[in-house]
């Protein structure tokens, strides 16, 4: 790519970062909102014995900025300037930080939505493509078989399923590698034993999401290069003088990966709600619990905390699929 | 080379090089759900370097599968059998790979749809450059190099510049001369082009047509030039091969073939073709029937059923193509009698007397001329162009129709030509929206659609308006029978169940059509019979005026002239107004009384069709008549034509003056006096002496 285009890109994939950045300050602001309307944290001490008077019980919430006596206005102000100045998202009603909660926890999370996601197209695209070269052939059928009773398969009943195979190959074939519960082994020092240990415990959680998200991209690619297989340029480029398989790859391919690329980014939030109950059964501290733990107890900027980590991640999807597109389809950077 | 040598592959042989092309009994079927498709069963032909052979068939004749056969781009399901002889090799039972390094190498090939050929998302000098380089051993610069010296040579102005856009940002023309280019890269011996003008304008087709003869000449290669347009073959082949039902029925040189066409579909599908030239335009003469499913074809000549002339031989055996002394080969059995002017193919009642029509011609018959219809006074309709995602920007408007205007009465015909984006379909569609026009006037029936106080009366107007679509599978439900479909428009306007009974089966017969084929679906019936059921829907209402758009290109030529002479006898019985929208000048000819010609969204030229096409003043309409290509080899030849340069600007910006002022021959040649006014002074209609009826818009004709 000559040095112009170069800008081009850069330009584009700035333009649309600009865009998914006001996007995400949207969503988490309408978050915080509806959270103070529908979450009302004073619940929380309602069962608290002593019975607290309601007095009380807004004193107890007004170092939080959750007292609901203050306007809602106000409140907001408050909220969004900590976040913006001081990148303070707040506490909860017990007085517990937020930042300290999803630091480590939107790490270990990021960590599994990426990934899964990442294998989840790959293995999608490879399958789409691999069955769709071989039509109605036995290994598409199969296949295509195959995914329709994945696709059928609820996450949690399938996450259990992965739990209970991991353990019985843990037993018959020995194996001591597949954890099936935490994000990490207590007590495991130095720098790579860490990283190992982490990998170790991501098997499992990132085989169930990949496989909760890769029929999509199966059945989708598979119906996308379908659609150009048989397209007059691919007989034109054959023309030319490659091979079917050549052209499928240099001109049909490619062509078909396009519309894949773009749906990737809006994936993200699926890949996130699937983490939530994958997560709970692999006993994980992520994102996910939290989300249902700040729901469950009233914890408004819990709540926008996480709305905002999810908005997060699905624009950082759509900036990569943005990248991608990029480079698949080169009229992109004309326009 | 004397044309009058053209005979046979045999004696060119002789005299001149050996053949680059040798095809020996190709066969090639596919399987299907009916049993197994015998699409091409046994044909065989010399092609010689330098010279073009021409493959004409209607669809389904098997001409498409040949090309593919021979470029070994068949479907994996299909088989093919016999041998494709290129430079000692027999091509047929190659694998993809041993294939692939002759293909592009030895083999250039020109497609059809030039919209569609082109891979979107590479500019179309990395699309050369890549072909280039899959038979050459050159860097990335020099294959550039040589992408946009073949851009250059097949006539795409400023080359080095283009040659970094992407198909998209050419038009139709201009990604066909890419296409050319890309076949011609590597100097194959052999081109082949399957309808490389099909989907093409016709002032269009002509520049293509030159640019492939010049790709020839700069490669010396033998082209296979497959259509099924005569007047194409006709101008640009040396050899001609007539397909049919999968074979050659017959094989002559160019003028042979079109002086005294042999074989009798041969000769019938020539008196079908509507052409532009001569006097009054002769009755043309429907092929009756359709051409035979190529599943378990019967014994016998696969003609016969259609043939006027057949003997009861003809339906035991399928005749061998044979040699006819004087007019090639032939697969008749009653060749020679039809050869020697003996016997006339299209049937022997009719020996000498001009063909039995089953309808006097449109025009010439006595057209009872009634009240006003129609009247469109100064129409406009513009679209506007918009940039950007999230917030649109307006930043140009497409002046889509810009001030038309004509009546048409009662049992008359106007035929709106042009060629796409003149704005003839937009106007159909203005008409047909029975809604207030952004600009000027519609009447219809005496109501003016965009009063105010006439909401009523247009409501009631539905049914005195109906259309005709081009496609007819398009158009019509293919869930539906043909019975429902025609009761459909019955019920909307609320008739009861016995008159809707009793007009559908009117309405079948009314078209030709047998009462059975009212319990059948769509894609069940043939083409012709599909438009018939299309034309006869629109007319259940009993519409005063018909829109027909486009009405007869879905069709093959031997059906078209029988749907010609349904309208003809329709519009007769029932006193119908037709408004036709064609960029076909010879069928616009047969079917209308009075035609506009448009252009970039004006009404150019309009009259009387004899007026219009014998004595055609507006140098628009002069160079769309000599684009269209003759069936008649030796005065398309001879004849002066006015080939256009360029295409028809886009009309987001038209000219302040006259819409023609780009593309003009009269405009390159007039003084600078003259010149200033074309490029400034809209020039107004000026009407023909003693013929009042026909008008032109220019200041030089």
């Amino acid at each position: 790519m000559p040095g112009g285009e170069v800008r081009l890109v850069v330009r584009h994939v700035t333009r649309k970062a600009t865009g998914w950045l006001l996007m995400i300050v949207v969503a988490t602001n309408v978050t915080y909102l509806l959270a103070s309307f529908f979450l009302d944290p004073r619940s929380n001490f309602k069962d608290l014995r002593p019975v607290r008077s309601e007095a009380q019980i807004d004193r107890a919430l007004a170092p939080y900025n959750l007292d609901p006596r203050v306007p809602l206005v106000d409140r907001w102000w408050d909220w969004l300037t900590s976040v913006v100045l001081h990148f303070d998202w707040g506490r909860s009603p017990t007085g517990v930080s937020v930042n300290g909660e999803i630091g480590y926890r939107s790490l270990v999370s990021a960590e599994l939505v990426v990934l899964s996601l990442v294998f989840s197209v790959l293995a999608g695209v490879a399958l789409g493509v691999y069955t769709a070269s071989r039509q109605y052939g036995w290994s598409d059928r199969v296949s295509q078989a195959v995914s329709v009773v994945v696709f059928n398969v609820p996450t949690s009943v399938a996450a259990l399923a992965v739990v209970f195979v991991a353990i019985w190959l843990n037993q018959h074939a020995g194996l001591h590698f597949l954890y099936v519960a935490g994000e990490n082994a207590p007590g495991v020092q130095g720098l790579l034993p860490t990283v190992g240990d982490r990998l170790l415990h991501l098997i499992l959680p990132t085989l169930t999401l990949t496989l909760m998200g890769y029929v999509g991209y199966h059945l989708t690619q598979r119906s996308l290069l379908l659609d150009t297989i048989n397209a007059d340029f691919v007989r034109t480029a054959q023309a030319t003088g490659l091979t079917r398989s050549q052209a499928i790859r240099r001109h049909a391919l490619r062509t078909a990966l396009i519309p894949t690329a773009t749906s990737v980014a809006f994936s993200v939030p699926a890949v996130f709600t699937g983490a939530i109950v994958t997560e709970t059964i692999f006993g994980w501290s992520g994102m996910g619990s939290y989300f249902i733990q700040t729901i469950s107890k009233n914890d408004v900027h819990g709540t926008v905390a996480t709305a905002a980590f999810a908005a997060a991640l699905t624009a950082i999807g759509a900036i990569l699929a943005d990248v991608a597109t990029v480079f698949l389809d080169p009229r992109v950077r004309v326009s | 080379m004397s044309p009058g040598a053209a005979l046979s592959a045999e004696t060119h042989a002789k005299e001149t090089a050996a053949p680059v092309l040798s095809v020996r009994d190709l066969r090639i079927s596919f399987p299907s759900e009916a049993g197994t498709v015998e699409a091409v069963r046994g044909i065989s032909f010399d092609l010689l370097p330098g010279r073009t052979l021409g493959i004409v068939g209607e669809s389904g004749s098997g001409k498409s599968a040949t090309a593919m056969g021979i470029m070994g781009l068949l479907p994996p399901s299909a088989t093919a059998g016999g041998s494709v002889l290129l430079g000692g090799r027999d091509l047929v039972g190659m694998d993809d790979r041993a294939l692939s390094r002759v293909r592009g190498r030895s083999i250039g090939m020109v497609f059809q749809d030039p919209l569609s050929s082109l891979t979107p998302i590479f500019s179309v000098g990395r699309l050369l450059s890549d072909a280039l380089r899959v038979h050459q051993d050159l860097t990335r610069q020099a294959a550039w190099e040589r992408a946009v010296e073949l851009l250059d040579l097949v006539g795409i102005p400023a080359p080095r510049e283009r040659a970094g856009a992407f198909p998209h940002e050419f038009s139709g023309g201009m990604r066909q001369r890419v296409v050319i280019a890309m076949a011609i890269a590597n100097r194959p011996s052999v081109l082949v082009a399957d309808e490389p003008t099909t989907a093409l304008d016709v002032t269009v087709q002509a520049q293509i047509l030159d640019v492939l003869r010049l790709a020839q000449r700069e490669t010396g290669a033998g082209l296979v030039l497959i259509t099924h347009d005569l007047g194409v073959v006709a101008g640009h082949a040396d050899d001609v091969a007539v397909m049919y039902a999968g074979r050659f029925v017959e094989r002559a040189g160019v003028d042979e073939l079109f002086h005294r066409p042999t074989m009798p579909y041969t000769a019938r599908l020539l008196a079908a073709v509507p052409t532009v030239d001569g006097g009054t335009p002769r009755p043309l003469v429907p092929i009756g029937g359709e051409p035979p499913v190529l599943v378990d074809l019967p014994a016998g000549c696969p003609f016969a059923a259609r043939c006027a002339v057949a003997v009861d031989a003809c339906a035991d055996t399928e005749p061998e193509l044979r040699s006819v002394p004087g007019h090639g080969e032939v697969a008749c059995l009653r060749a020679e009698a039809v050869a020697e002017g003996l016997l006339d193919p299209s049937g022997p009642d009719a020996p000498d007397a001009p063909a039995p029509a089953p309808a006097p011609a449109p025009g010439t018959g006595p057209t009872r001329v009634g009240e006003v219809v129609l009247r469109v006074e100064d129409l406009v309709k513009t679209f506007p162009v918009t940039k950007g995602g999230l917030l649109k920007r307006r930043v140009g408007t497409v002046h889509a129709v810009n001030g038309v205007g004509f009546e048409l009465r009662a049992g008359e015909t106007l035929g709106l030509v042009g060629e796409s984006g003149s704005g003839k379909t937009t106007t159909l569609l203005e008409i047909l929206r029975l809604s207030r026009p952004e600009g000027g006037r519609i009447e219809i029936a005496g109501v003016d659609v965009g009063a105010q106080d006439a909401a009523e009366r247009v409501r009631g107007l539905r049914r005195d308006v109906q259309i005709v679509m081009q496609d007819p599978l398009g158009a019509l439900d293919p869930r539906l029978t043909v019975r429902r479909l025609l009761a459909e428009p019955l019920q909307a306007v609320g008739q009861d169940r016995t008159s809707i009974l009793g007009r559908v089966e009117e309405l079948l017969a009314l078209v030709g059509l047998d009462s059975a084929v009212g319990d059948r679906f769509p894609a069940a019936l043939s083409g012709g019979q599909r438009q018939r059921v299309a034309i006869a829907r629109a007319l259940a209402t009993e519409p005063k005026l018909l829109a027909l758009d486009e009405p007869l290109s879905a069709l093959d030529v031997s059906v078209q002239a029988g749907v010609i002479n349904l309208l003809a006898r329709l519009k007769r019985e029932l006193s119908l107004a037709y408004l036709v929208v064609s960029h076909d000048l010879g069928v616009v000819r047969h079917v209308s009384d009075r035609v506009a010609v448009m252009y970039l969204g004006r009404i150019v030229e309009s009259g009387t069709t004899e007026s219009v096409f014998s004595d055609p003043r507006h140098p628009y309409t002069r160079a769309l008549l000599s684009a269209i290509p003759l069936p008649d080899p030796r005065r398309e030849r001879t004849r002066e034509r006015v080939v256009l340069e360029g295409e028809q600007p886009s009309a987001t910006r038209p000219p302040t003056g006259c819409v023609f002022v780009d593309r003009c021959p009269l405009y390159r040649v007039a003084d600078d006096g003259t010149r200033r006014r074309c490029l400034t002074h809209r020039p107004e209609q000026v009407r023909v002496t003693e013929r009042p009826d026909h008008q032109y818009a220019c200041h030089l004709a």
